[in-house]
């Protein structure tokens, strides 16, 4: 068929048409936030995760959600902690039975009051694996649920025990002296009863719009998918964490995300990015066109040999695992990778919690000695001759590994003279999957941001026997007895015991402590009140301009 | 002319499939375990897993995802994200800005690349012919990330003409300089190819039978020369509208622009299958459909060509 005039024009017309209607979708954008400049906008991801404390296990719903809700106890800046919607965290003679008691008059956003029923649903929710929720892990510690954090027998946790509207007892597995630091991590947030379903599950509603307690609320707009979650302040909220501004913008960046927001903190379109990215690294110090915040910070990386790997067992293998620390030198690549973005470790904790020392007995064995690492190596290779090479795996989409674990196995293979290379993963759960099938058959790069400011945070849950996140299958029995006194003890005898296991780990160096992962951030030039805190976050409800 | 149409369309089923069909062989031989990027670096209880596995059909064999795709599909359920939004809405959300982007790259390309490319064609081998050969070869052979950074750097970040990223509020405005980066490396094909096609046809018989005839420059110019020079840079330029939108993946990145690719790229990071499946299954039929379009087009131009 020919095309007539007219069917051509209409074919034009089409297009013309066409071309201005997706337009016109495109054009109608948000009106920005009316004109209150007070409102801080911060560096955030999307959400991978609906909003539910107890779903979220990430920092794009998790910082929003720290700010939307408060827990039983509020973390200060420096990571010690104050009640907060508790009024009394108190535990039986054992340390085993804790009994919380809540303020009176406390409220969720909408109205409705906070109970010890709020508390104590939401967990025996949390715990139950059918509900899927990601964070089941937090409930571990509480009698009736597995090493996993899972209830057994029944849908409900038998540790957990209303006792009246604002009473309710936790039952613990073993006595633990600092139960209540870990009352402020999002996964032991209230959740109010309309958050639940006809069929008693959480709604999709919810998840969306999360009604909380905590300092904001959730603007009108919310959350908007892939662009941002907008909270302003809830009135009436009467904690610690009291806003000082108008309001917190998180501004999404998805993808190659930093990048962007570097350039956008520099241009003042974004207030506050949290970390530092890679290509700004050697720069952002001396940027004028933005405030730098460069500081050690909570995060903690190693480099896990697992027990079972050949040559690396026993009293051999401990001699091994001390000559591949001495030959590492810690401060080299921390300055000329990581510009110093890094501090090199001490210990097996982090230099922003209570009770820290750089004195831990045998840390000797973390700084760089080429010459004691070749005299351990060889009294390995007395007991048992050494073959192959030494392999080290890392993931390829975190920042700065590939260099890292190069030099790394460089100064390996310079100092003891042994065959030793990087094996790359492409991304992170590809290596995570292997490590966790135990399927791996090479030392592994590993780190540890931890769930509550304690140092037994990154000792109990990586090095005892059977942890959930001992990847490296490690264990000692003395070990796992100091860390279960060290639990139960308070003040300076805990510290004692403390240092006594991390010595052990340090003799035997289940993982190898590389460095602290400082928190750097940037932030507008006319921002005020910036300060991280032990999360390596800035303490939002601080922020001015 | 409807029933080449009505034909076209019907071609799109087995495209559909095959393209499904290869993207979820692909994704399976993907290693790794979206579940455990899921949960981060803590510990995920089996029951947990499970239910989750199931949930997104992760375990369940590579036809049965892929046959349950496809029927669901047909209704437009794409599913859901791991963040629990429905993919089609995902789509709807993110699509108009990298239409509206692509749009605005392909104006700039075809109008500076027909202009440029026409005038260098009809003074072949002159200085301006010259010097638009060694720019042209120029962008397209610096990388696009290196041009897009640069100019952030330059006109966003230094000069502030514009702001360096767009974000959610975003603007035609914030869109020219994505849209510049994103047709830099196009403009330098449409350049080549407009001037060459030119070129061409300035020598062919039924030009020379309009000069002949006695028609002024202009006119034989812009009736003989233009109009048929036009055939192949319309093909590729409308192909290029397809490309565009899936090739804006790194400039999204680059600008933050809140677009398509952008949210490929993170459904790919976090291994969600279906996000990533139905994602490229829609730039696919976005795809076979601009080509339909280009197709049509053709017959507009030159009369010769007809649709039975």
């Amino acid at each position: 068929m020919r095309l007539s005039r007219r069917t051509r024009l209409a074919g034009v017309a089409f297009v013309a048409v066409g071309s201005l209607t997706l337009a016109a979708c495109g054009g109608g954008s948000d009106d920005k936030s009316g004109g209150t400049d007070s409102v801080i906008t911060v560096y955030g991801t999307n959400p991978q995760n609906p909003l539910i404390p107890t779903a979220t296990n990430e920092v794009g719903g998790g910082d929003p959600l720290d700010n939307l809700f408060s827990g039983l106890v509020a973390y200060n800046t420096d990571g010690s902690v104050t009640n907060e919607v508790a009024e009394s965290i108190e535990p039986d003679a054992a340390k085993k039975v804790w009994t919380v008691k809540i303020k009176s008059g406390e409220k969720f956003t909408n109205g409705e009051a906070i109970t010890a029923d709020s508390f104590v649903k939401a967990w025996n929710y949390g715990a139950n694996p059918a509900n899927k929720q990601l964070n089941n892990y937090f409930f571990y510690p509480i009698e009736g649920t597995d090493d996993i954090g899972n209830t057994v027998d029944g849908d409900t946790v038998k540790g957990l025990k209303v006792v009246d509207d604002s009473t309710f007892t936790v039952t613990l597995k073993a006595p633990e002296s600092d139960f209540p630091l870990r009352l402020g991590y999002s996964a032991y947030f209230p959740v109010p009863e309309s958050a639940y379903g006809p069929d008693g599950k959480i709604t999709k509603e919810f998840g969306e719009r999360p009604i909380g307690n905590g300092p904001y609320k959730l603007t009108k707009s919310g959350w908007e998918r892939n662009k941002q979650i907008s909270l302003e302040p809830n009135p009436d909220y009467d904690g610690i964490h009291k806003p000082k501004n108008g309001g917190l913008v998180f501004k999404f960046y998805a993808g190659g995300g930093t990048d962007a927001a570097y350039t956008d903190v520099q241009s003042g379109n974004l207030d506050v990015l949290d970390q530092v990215p890679p290509s700004a690294l050697t720069t952002f110090e001396s940027d004028d066109k933005v405030a730098a915040y460069n500081e050690p910070g909570s995060s903690f990386s190693s480099l896990t040999i697992p027990e079972k790997l050949a040559h690396f067992e026993g009293a051999e293998g401990d001699l091994r695992r001390a000559a591949i620390s001495l030959a590492i030198n810690r401060p080299e690549i921390t300055e000329k990778i990581f510009n110093n973005a890094r501090t090199p470790a001490k210990d097996f904790t982090s230099p922003v919690l209570d009770g820290w020392t750089d004195k831990v007995e045998g840390n000797d064995v973390l700084t760089f000695n080429a010459e004691e690492a070749k005299k351990k190596w060889a009294e390995a290779d007395a007991i048992s001759k050494w073959d192959g090479k030494f392999v080290v795996a890392y993931n390829a989409d975190g920042a700065g590994n590939k260099e890292f674990t190069e030099a790394m196995t460089n100064q390996v293979k310079n100092v003891l003279g042994i065959d030793s290379e990087p094996k790359v993963y492409p991304t992170f759960d590809e290596l995570r999957k292997e490590v966790t099938e135990r399927t791996i058959k090479t030392a592994f790069r590993t780190g540890w941001q931890a769930d509550y400011p304690s140092m037994l945070n990154y000792l109990g849950p990586i090095y005892a026997t059977g942890a959930g996140s001992n990847d490296g299958d490690y264990t000692n029995p003395a070990f796992d007895k100091l860390i279960s006194e060290a639990s139960a003890a308070e003040g300076d005898e805990r510290y004692k015991l403390i240092g006594e296991a991390q010595a052990i780990l340090l003799k035997e160096l289940p993982a190898i402590p590389l460095w602290y992962q400082n928190a750097t951030a940037v932030t507008n030039k006319d921002l005020n009140g910036f300060e991280f805190n032990w999360k390596q976050k800035p303490d939002y409800y601080k922020l001015t301009k | 002319m409807w029933w080449y149409v009505a034909k076209r369309l019907l071609q799109t089923i087995p495209v559909f499939l095959g393209a499904t069909l290869i993207l979820f062989i692909l994704l399976k031989l993907r290693p790794g375990d979206p579940i455990l990027n899921l949960a981060g670096n803590k510990p995920v209880s089996q029951e947990v897993r499970d239910a989750l596995a199931a949930q997104y059909h992760l375990d369940d064999p590579l036809f049965v995802q892929w046959f349950q795709f496809a029927k669901n599909a047909l209704t437009f359920n794409f599913g859901e994200t791991f963040a629990g939004q429905p993919v089609f809405d995902l789509i709807k959300q993110t699509f108009p800005v990298t239409v509206v982007l692509a749009l605005m790259a392909l104006t700039i390309d075809a109008v500076l690349g027909i202009a440029i490319g026409t005038f260098a064609g009809l003074r072949r081998n002159g200085w301006f012919d010259s010097s638009a050969l060694v720019v042209s070869l120029l962008l397209i052979s610096i990388p696009i990330f290196v041009v897009g950074f640069v100019m952030q750097l330059v006109f966003g970040v230094k000069l502030g003409w514009t702001s360096p990223t767009v974000g959610s509020d975003w603007t035609i405005g914030d869109l020219i300089l994505p849209a510049i980066v994103l047709a830099i490396a196009n403009f330098a094909y449409t350049i080549r190819l407009t001037r060459t096609s030119v070129a061409e046809n300035l020598s062919a018989d039924h030009v020379r039978t309009a000069r002949a005839k006695g028609l002024s420059e202009r006119l034989v110019i812009r009736n003989h020369v233009l109009r048929n020079s036009l055939v192949p840079v319309v093909t590729y330029i409308g192909i290029n509208l397809g490309s565009l939108m899936a090739g804006a993946v790194i400039t999204e990145t680059i600008f933050n622009v809140p677009g398509i690719g952008n949210a490929a790229y993170v459904a790919i990071q976090k291994g969600e299958t279906s996000t990533v499946v139905a994602i490229v299954t829609f730039m696919v039929m976005v795809y076979v459909l601009m080509s339909l379009l280009v197709d049509l087009i053709y017959a507009l131009l030159d009369p010769r060509i007809r649709y039975v």
